[in-house]
């Protein structure tokens, strides 16, 4: 017995010696996952993720305000003022003066000209952003040292305007000089080199990146907004939710990225945590072939969107992590239009009987593997059930499921759509831009693999370039209406992003698209 | 001997020759789209069309395997679709994390599979034989992914012992990366905090692994030892007068070990191959993520190499343990 007293007494001395030191209160750790970073090369960065970091380390010309109400508002970025011209083409931008880069070089028209024309000539895959309206290099000019020129190959409006210039990625502007400094004969651009390290102005310097393990930013002193009030920032990866959880309540991290729903409804209220929650601007979405006979009557896909038990869904499968979001422009953005849909079985057995499919008829809805897909599929089978749709539910990977649904061969989708930048444009033509279904459509999106020929395809395309920007919402709105109305398209909910900090935390807002979310404004509680 | 050695050096290039063939056309025969899954469900076709063309995929399947054979010949494993980078920087860089952790969960297992097994087979039919035969029974069917957090439960969370994850404290700086092995770095570099907490940060994930190989080898322990205590020059051993331990250890053990070699052999191939779950649990920055993230992905350059690399790996651990019969039995000869 004395053995094991001693054993013990033993054990708990070493555990006591192995304890774990504590976290430097001037430094922040964000726990967070890694796994969809591909690297930091500003031209190329188009995940979330990678989004994120970006944010922290480099400028744009326009930015927005942050939060909840984030991209209501456009405020300036290096870019002071800015004007039109009268045909809407030319827009002038004139730069903030004694903005320093990370190197001390100062931020001028020479560089948001180099920075411009570097991601137009590299043009990888998130170009297609800047592109759709500023397809040349040669249309970004440098008038004196700190006036620059966009043109654009059509008139958009401002809004639109300042969400592609604030897209933090093919539109950061990075430091000539250093970019230079890197070059090599192979690679003109410093390509490889910007993938690991930065070239920004932003709040933050990109110290060190140990792939899938963490990433070391530091406070830049002489940042233009000011020196930020955390000295060190450190992106820990932690892949798995139930060990970030772990090293929150635990201390070791300050801000928890991936938890699950019911990991926050866990934490909610308990004190010495704060959760942030924010409707995203992406939401899961139903959709239904019109190239499918039953489908190609609008009453069935009518009937479809009023079968749906919505709340079921939010509730008990998203463990009311989402909210209510029945049109493809989210909650929040400019144009969004308040509609919502709710089970209506009466209403939607009528529009089956007028359609003249009172007998109903059997659909394959192709879904994918991975939560919460798999759940609101069985759910949405037993909700068409009751109108006498017969659906197969086929589970597979996102890959296999792509290729099916881009060739419109499926009958019915259940996936997600994301907004890709903070305007109503990068909404309304992939679900409603589609003249024809053909291999020579101009936009080959979700209405044409859906074979919707949506009747609202000139307004989409006048939305875009409408300068007045009471006529652009009221356009975006009628679009919305029309769609949905008669559309292929059921959208189920807009998923919250949950994000629980320690109490400590102060200052933290979460805009609906996430990797906006500036770490400049936060500091830690003593 | 150096025949042998040299005879399955060349058979190994032809099983991974074999390996790398049929991981080939597998990853492109299933019916999904790999730049799809890349660019994701937004991306404007053209552009899905424009990166096919960059990684051969519009080529006809047979010459697209002859591009990569042709590539392969020069040490090329490609490009990551994921990463960007060349699978072979990518294995290197995810290699050693899963490497250090295997190699510490298989010794580990070996102290624990071979201590457990002579005691029950010393002691067999008694409580330490039940014992390690519960043991056994546990490490073999425990999940890695509810031991993995229970440990962290119990060791992190509520005693506060050891760290959560990763390889070092969140806010401590890396030392150097020299050999990307990270208790050998901070040695070189002479980081001694950073070896310290490398070693702290490597107790959990390692205990965890070492649970399925030693229980396998605390069974083949035990049998193994049973069958040669059973023999008649262990009871000459006995009659000499020898004391126990000598008679167990030295006699006995030194015996019964050829089969264990074996299952330790596949414990440490099965560990290199890194263990996706147990570095998800950890934040261990291994090569089993990487894989199955390629995998997942249908990165098929990462796929095809980093498969290949792992039937390297089982290859040359296999050699090491068939050339360690002949150093453990002289009577055992290669020819």
């Amino acid at each position: 017995m004395r053995k094991w007293l001693v054993f013990c007494a033993v054990f708990v001395g070493v555990g006591g010696f192995w304890g774990l030191a504590q976290v430097p209160k001037d430094v922040l750790i964000i726990g967070m996952s890694h796994e969809p970073i591909i690297d930091f090369e500003p031209a190329r960065v188009y995940e979330f993720e990678g989004g994120f970091v970006l944010e922290q380390v480099y400028d744009s010309l326009v930015n927005f305000v942050g939060g909840r109400e984030a991209f209501e508002r456009i405020v300036p970025g290096l870019a002071e003022s800015w004007e039109v011209s009268e045909d809407g083409l030319t827009w002038t931008f004139h730069l903030r003066r004694g903005v320093k880069f990370h190197s001390g070089n100062t931020v001028n028209a020479d560089a948001v000209v180099f920075s411009l024309r570097r991601s137009l000539t590299l043009s990888f895959p998130p170009i297609w952003i800047l592109k759709q309206f500023v397809p040349n290099p040669e249309m970004v000019q440098k008038v004196d040292d700190y006036t620059v020129t966009i043109t654009t190959n059509q008139r958009i409006g401002e809004m639109l305007m300042a969400a592609v210039l604030g897209y933090q990625g093919v539109c950061s502007i990075v430091d000539p000089a250093v970019v230079q400094a890197h070059a090599t004969a192979d690679d003109p651009w410093a390509t490889k080199w910007l993938a690991e390290h930065d070239a920004g102005s932003g709040p933050f310097v990109l110290k060190e990146w140990v792939r899938r393990d963490r990433i070391v930013l530091e406070a830049f002193p002489d940042y233009w907004r000011g020196k930020p009030a955390i000295r060190q920032v450190i992106i820990k990866d932690i892949p798995e939710p139930a060990s970030q959880k772990l090293a929150l309540e635990r201390g070791d991290i300050d801000i928890a990225w991936n938890l699950l729903p019911e990991m926050v409804a866990d934490l909610k209220g308990k004190p010495g945590f704060n959760v942030i929650e924010t409707p995203s601007w992406y939401f899961h979405y139903l959709a239904m072939n019109v190239g499918y006979e039953p489908f190609s009557n609008v009453k069935v896909r009518q009937a479809v969107r009023w079968a749906i038990d919505y709340d079921a869904i939010t509730q008990n499968i998203m463990a009311g992590a989402a909210v209510k979001c029945h049109t493809f422009v989210p909650i929040g953005m400019f144009g969004h239009l308040d509609l919502y849909y709710y089970q209506d079985l009466e209403k939607a057995r009528q529009l089956m009987k007028e359609a003249g499919y009172e007998q109903g008829f059997a659909v394959e809805l192709l879904t994918r593997t991975d939560p919460p897909y798999p759940d609101i599929a069985a759910q949405i089978k037993e909700d068409l059930k009751k109108i006498g749709i017969e659906v197969k539910v086929t589970v597979m990977t996102y890959s296999e499921l792509l290729k099916v649904y881009r060739a419109q061969q499926h009958q019915m989708v259940l996936v997600r759509w994301g907004a890709d930048y903070a305007d109503p444009s990068a909404q309304a033509a992939p679900f409603a831009h589609c003249e024809t279904t053909g291999p020579e459509a101009k936009v080959k999106q979700l209405a044409w693999r859906n074979m919707y020929i949506s009747g609202v395809t000139d307004w989409v395309e006048q939305a875009v370039g409408e300068p007045d920007a009471r006529k652009r919402e009221i356009l975006y709105k009628a679009i919305q209406a029309v769609v949905m109305e008669e559309g292929p398209y059921v959208i189920l909910h807009s998923p919250l992003i949950q994000v629980v900090t320690r109490d400590v935390v102060q200052g933290l807002e979460v805009p609906p698209l996430w990797y906006y979310t500036e770490l400049f404004g936060i500091s830690k509680a003593r | 001997m150096l025949a042998y050695l040299a005879r399955r050096l060349v058979w190994m290039v032809f099983v991974l020759l074999g390996v790398m063939t049929m991981v080939f056309f597998i990853s492109r025969v299933i019916p999904a789209d790999p730049v799809a899954a890349l660019l994701g469900g937004q991306a404007p076709p053209e552009l899905v069309e424009k990166l096919k063309a960059k990684w051969d995929l519009d080529k006809p399947l047979f010459r697209q395997y002859v591009i990569y054979l042709a590539r392969l010949v020069r040490g090329d494993l490609g490009l990551s679709i994921a990463s960007g980078r060349p699978v072979m920087e990518d294995l290197a860089h995810y290699f050693p994390a899963t490497f250090e952790l295997a190699t510490a969960g298989t010794l580990l297992s070996l102290v624990f599979g071979v201590f457990l097994g002579v005691i029950a087979a010393v002691k067999r039919g008694r409580l330490w034989d039940h014992l390690s035969r519960v043991l056994a029974l546990f490490g073999v069917s425990m999940p890695v992914f509810w031991s993995g957090l229970l440990l962290l439960l119990l060791f992190y969370y509520w005693l506060g012992w050891l760290p959560g994850g990763g390889q070092l404290p969140f806010y401590m700086t890396r030392p150097s990366r020299i050999t990307g092995l990270i208790l050998i770095d901070s040695l070189v570099s002479g980081r001694f905090d950073a070896f310290v907490a490398a070693v702290k940060h490597m107790v959990l994930p390692a205990l965890v692994l070492s649970f399925f190989g030693t229980a396998a080898i605390s069974r083949i322990t035990r049998s193994s030892m049973l069958d040669v205590l059973g023999e008649e020059y262990v009871t000459t051993a006995r009659a000499k007068g020898l004391r126990e331990w000598a008679v167990i250890m030295k006699h006995a053990f030194k015996n019964a070990i050829l089969p264990v070699i074996t299952v330790v052999g596949v414990t440490y191939g099965r560990l290199l191959e890194g263990s996706v779950i147990t570095e998800t649990v950890f934040s261990w920055p291994g090569l089993g993520r990487y894989a199955t993230n390629a995998f997942l992905a249908l990165d098929f350059p990462a796929v095809v190499g980093s498969t290949m690399f792992i039937a390297l790996l089982y290859a040359v651990t296999n050699l090491l343990v068939d050339l360690s019969y002949a150093y453990l039995n002289p009577k055992i000869r290669y020819a």
